[in-house]
């Protein structure tokens, strides 16, 4: 295990190597993914049984298996490794992202081709993990002097390029995502939080020049959000609350939703409207629980992580998982606009659901090694 | 709280990083928080006004139905067209014993009925419950009104007006025409992939199955509100629950214009209506054009579309005569002489045969160690006075000559052994033995009795009646082979065109002039001269009729099935009567062929119903004045009266005479090879 850089802690020193290595494997992480993943199935089965969309649930449950193997994967390899290929895979990542673009050009009738069929995903999902990976290689050094202004503003263009493809695609839902992803990181590694306000400011300044590089159909669904009406923009939104307000304080009852009949596609980016509508406030209570236990259970390995490197994929994973968990939710209820962002674990679809495997499984590795190496 | 400062496992750099990583962690519960807010606000604070207002409401989507396309005969009379109707449906999952109890009750419905409602409804459940199923189809207006009256007390029931299919003319043309039946659980799948409604009929048999696609047309799709009780919503709410499109108009189907004649397919059912089984085809030889194809017994397509009870099929089923066997096209039956032709024009062609080689007909013949009996004793005769009299003896000489290849070529080239692309009922392909077919598939040794057997139509020889009626269009039109055409034109609903198929050749044959005149001069004398196999038993006046008859045995004595039905006057050991012809002689218009099941001699049983179909032809369909005095009384000086069949008392005792000497006496050492006392 030392080739692994794998370290036990110190007290288990004469206990079988099987049980160091159990002591070291981060349970609490585990069980609530495997509770997430529990909690989507059901709600996938109760949502879709009886209909022709209940073969979804074996396809999620197929997805789950090879998420839990890429989880694995992920745990076993160093994370500093990882870290040290981080420039490669964004260069590697910008470049899939270039030739899907040119590849993709009049290739979909939707105008939009992040879903050109490469391989087993979309390069965008990636691109997350990637952008962690190289948050934390630029963050690894521990001495404020070595960030001259030079260097940081490479950086933040290296890391723009990436978010510019993608929300050029457009994905505006995943462009803000790492947007977001990456100031939460800014804000807790930057040697001063200074630069990161400025940035902040800068592009709340800049929504309205976005605005008018959008799309019709985008800005129609932002219109639909601030003036929620069933016939035009909003129809998904006013459903949607519509689904998790009728839940009430106990819910319908499993398999009794109504609303899924009116939620278009509730099974990707409305999973959560069917939960509130037949498990009520309680059971959205304890769902919305349990991510925000996740979230700070990612936070506090990153605060035992060993060194830098460790601290800032846990910080990025936790702002990644707890941005998808804020903007999905918000949009079931309404307060958000209506774009294309998961609810982890929870969400039918298999990019999604292996990018988060993956997310947890670096937190896991940080975890693994946190005594040392 | 989980956050506990790590200060002693980061060096010193890492001490402001926890400090931040606190505030972040903070941040994220106040986000979670905001969330678990207005969860709060909208399902505790406002969810007892969102509940009211979703619970009850359900959208459901329906299929319109499209109007199926009528199936018309050539002179636009509907042959398969829809009726007003009312179907009632059940949602599964609101369906409860008791509603169906009181259904039951409301429309007096037996047991038996109530229990194929109930197994709709679970088919329906299994499938989605949540999707109107039809559990009573073609249903009249007062069982609608009365249904429609209690829908308060019958959650999940629901009314539709959907035209049914009807066939105005009964079992007219019923293989032909087909009839439509529901899916089966195991096909569903394969016609729901295909757009279909699970409660929709589709085509079963004929042509309803066949131009199934044409027929159909397009469904629309309508999507309504409905509350909990299953009560329809009004315009403005539904507005506000449904999104996009609320009606996708349905295509209706394109009707299916027919070559067929009604009036002559009637007369020609009419004319087989007092035998128990039978086949007619009637086609233009100029054309390929089917008029009227029959066969009898058949079924009626109302009865099969959906109102088929048990007991009536079990009838049907156990009817030995199969009434779902389309014995015009798919059933193959042994020709008998009317396929003699086959060899004579291979043996005029091979300079084998010449029109005035005489040949001794002693009754009997000789071949290999078996004595073969002819129809009759016919002394010397020339090839024409064999085709006129049927005598065997010759056609079995020039089968020794020509040999059983030579016969199966010449078969092969008027259409024999292959389907005729027809493309409905499964179009049968029959048998055409040759040598390599006895040596290699039935592994026996090659005789010459099996080529002399297959000289007049015996044997292992086996057609379709269409195929035969194909081979004489042949004949009548001098070598051209069509592909028999069944569709006339497709019309949109609109009556725009939408395809016109044209006549197809399926062979153009090298058939010799003098050869074709030969056997035509032959056929003529059949039925026109005396001492005609068919002559004998009728004459047409009205328009010069030639033709052919012949009398097919059986070959194997057939075993009763099990609880099969006694049908009167069916003698599964009887041959086979045909006859196959056309008319006017000079210039042909329709080719007939008539095949009678077990009804024993060509020209006593065939014959008289082809002469009534023709008399009726050109009496009523394409009148023509009857030519005085002329050819009819010249030719016939032995039978004047033509009163329909009964007339040549002269000549029928001795005919009838002759087959009992014949029949019993089939002395066979070699079983293989059958004696052949066909024709009369």
């Amino acid at each position: 295990m030392r080739g692994t850089g794998l370290a036990l802690p110190r007290s288990t020193i004469g206990v079988s190597r099987w049980r160091r290595f159990r002591a070291a494997v981060d349970w609490p992480l585990i069980i609530t993914v495997v509770a997430l993943c529990a909690i989507g199935l059901l709600n996938l089965h109760s949502s879709t049984v009886g209909t022709r969309h209940h073969a979804r649930c074996d396809t999620q449950m197929r997805w789950m298996i090879v998420g839990t193997i890429a989880f694995v994967v992920v745990t076993v390899i160093d994370y500093r490794a990882l870290v040290r290929l981080a420039i490669l895979g964004l260069v590697a990542a910008i470049v899939l992202l270039i030739v899907v673009r040119l590849l993709g050009e009049g290739a979909h009738g939707k105008g939009s081709y992040r879903w050109l069929n490469m391989g087993s995903g979309q390069p965008s999902e990636l691109a997350k993990l990637i952008v962690i990976l190289a948050l934390a290689r630029m963050f690894q050094d521990g001495e404020p002097t070595r960030y001259t202004p030079e260097v940081l503003v490479a950086w933040g263009v290296a890391l723009a390029i990436p978010v510019g493809l993608i929300a050029i695609q457009p994905d505006l839902g995943t462009a803000t995502l790492l947007s977001l992803i990456i100031l939460t990181v800014g804000f807790l590694a930057m040697p001063s939080v200074w630069p990161m306000v400025h940035v902040t400011l800068a592009g709340l300044l800049a929504i309205p020049i976005l605005w008018e590089k959008m799309e019709g159909y985008q800005k129609d669904r932002i219109l639909g959000f601030l003036d929620p009406n069933p016939q035009g923009n909003g129809w998904q939104t006013w459903q949607s609350v519509f689904a998790v307000g009728s839940g009430r304080v106990w819910g319908k009852g499993m398999g009794e939703s109504t609303q899924k009949e009116f939620v278009p596609e509730y099974w990707t980016d409305f999973p959560f409207a069917i939960w509130s509508e037949e498990w009520g406030f309680v059971g959205s209570f304890f769902l919305l629980a349990i991510f925000g236990f996740l979230i700070v259970w990612i936070l506090n390995v990153g605060l035992s992580a060993r060194d830098r490197v460790g601290a800032v994929i846990c910080v990025g994973v936790a702002g990644m998982t707890f941005w998808h968990v804020l903007v999905n939710i918000a949009m079931v209820l309404g307060i958000a606009p209506v774009v294309g962002v998961t609810l982890p674990f929870i969400s039918y679809g298999g990019s999604s659901l292996i990018v988060f495997f993956m997310a947890m499984g670096l937190v896991a590795n940080v975890s693994l090694r946190k005594h040392g190496y | 709280m989980l956050l506990r400062s790590g200060g002693t496992n980061g060096g010193p750099a890492l001490g402001e990083l926890h400090r931040r990583l606190k505030w972040v962690a903070l941040v994220g519960i106040v986000g979670l928080l905001v969330l678990a807010a207005r969860l709060w606000q909208l399902q505790v604070m406002r969810g007892e006004g969102y509940f009211v207002r979703t619970v009850s409401n359900v959208v459901k989507e329906r299929y319109l139905t499209s109007v199926r396309g009528k199936l018309l005969d050539r002179n636009n009379v509907p042959l398969a067209d829809n009726r007003p109707a009312f179907s009632f449906y059940v949602t599964p999952r609101h369906f409860t014993p008791a509603v169906g109890a009181e259904l039951a009750r409301l429309l007096g419905l037996s047991d038996d009925e109530l229990q194929r409602v109930l197994d709709r409804v679970a088919v329906g459940r299994k499938r989605d419950a949540r999707m109107p199923i039809v559990v009573l189809e073609d249903q009249g207006r007062d069982r609608a009104a009365r249904v429609e009256q209690a829908l308060g007390r019958l959650p999940g029931v629901e009314v539709r007006h959907e035209p049914y299919r009807y066939y105005p003319q009964g079992a007219l043309a019923a293989h032909l025409i087909g009839y439509m039946t529901q899916m089966t659980a195991d096909e569903a799948d394969r016609f729901l992939n295909k757009g279909y409604d699970p409660n929709e009929l589709v085509g079963r048999y004929g042509l309803e199955l066949a131009w199934e696609n044409y027929l159909r047309g397009k469904k629309g799709i309508e999507r309504y509100a409905v509350d909990a009780r299953g009560q329809r919503l009004d315009e403005k709410t539904a507005a506000t629950l449904i999104q996009g499109e609320r009606v996708i108009g349905a295509v209706p189907g394109a009707n299916v214009i027919l070559t067929i004649d009604a009036e002559l397919q009637r007369m020609a059912e009419k004319a087989v209506a007092h035998v128990p089984a039978a086949a007619v085809v009637i086609v233009e030889p100029r054309t390929g054009k089917l008029r009227a194809v029959v066969s009898r017994p058949s079924f009626d397509p109302n009865v099969m579309t959906g109102h088929l009870t048990k007991q009536e099929y079990e009838l049907l089923r156990r009817d030995p005569r199969k009434p779902f066997v389309d014995k015009a096209l798919r059933a193959t039956y042994p020709p008998g002489s009317v396929f003699k032709f086959v060899t004579a024009l291979a043996a005029l062609e091979d300079h084998h045969a010449t029109e005035d080689e005489g040949i001794l007909c002693t009754g009997a013949y000789e071949l290999s160690g078996t004595t073969f009996k002819c129809n009759a004793t016919h002394g010397k005769v020339d090839l024409i006075g064999a085709i006129q009299k049927s005598c065997n003896v010759y056609f079995w000489k020039l089968a020794e000559r020509i040999g059983l290849d030579r016969i199966a070529e010449t078969a092969r080239l008027y259409g024999f052994g292959v389907p005729t692309n027809l493309g409905l009922n499964g179009d049968a392909g029959g048998r055409i033995p040759t040598k390599a077919w006895y040596e290699q598939e039935q592994h026996v040794k090659y005789k010459i009795g099996y080529a002399t057997n297959a000289a007049t139509g015996q044997g292992d020889v086996e057609v379709s009646p269409l195929q035969m009626a194909m081979a004489y269009g042949a004949i009548a039109n001098g070598g051209t082979l069509w592909v028999p055409q069944v569709v006339e034109r497709i019309e949109a609903s609109d009556g725009s065109e939408i395809t016109s198929p044209e006549p197809k050749i399926a062979r153009d044959i090298k058939v010799p002039a003098d050869a074709l005149d030969i056997w035509r001069r032959g056929m003529w004398k059949v039925t026109n001269e005396a001492g005609g196999t068919a002559f004998d038993h009728g004459y047409v006046a009205r328009v010069p009729v030639m033709g052919k008859t012949g009398t097919a045995e059986i070959r194997t004595k057939r075993k009763k099935e099990p609880n099969e039905r006694n049908i009167e006057d069916w003698h599964p050991t009887r041959s086979h009567a045909w006859f196959a012809g056309y008319a006017p002689a000079g210039d042909p218009e329709i080719v007939i062929l008539v095949f009678i099941e077990h009804g024993g001699s060509g020209g006593r049983v065939a014959w008289p119903i082809a002469k009534e179909i023709l008399e009726g032809y050109f009496t009523k369909i394409h009148p023509v004045a009857a030519p005085e005095g002329k050819k009819p009384e010249a030719a016939r000086p032995v039978a004047p009266a033509p009163a329909a069949g009964k007339k040549p008392e002269a000549k029928k005792p001795a005919v009838e005479a002759k087959k009992p000497v014949v029949e019993p006496k089939k002395p066979a050492p070699d079983d293989d090879l059958e004696p052949i006392d066909g024709d009369d």
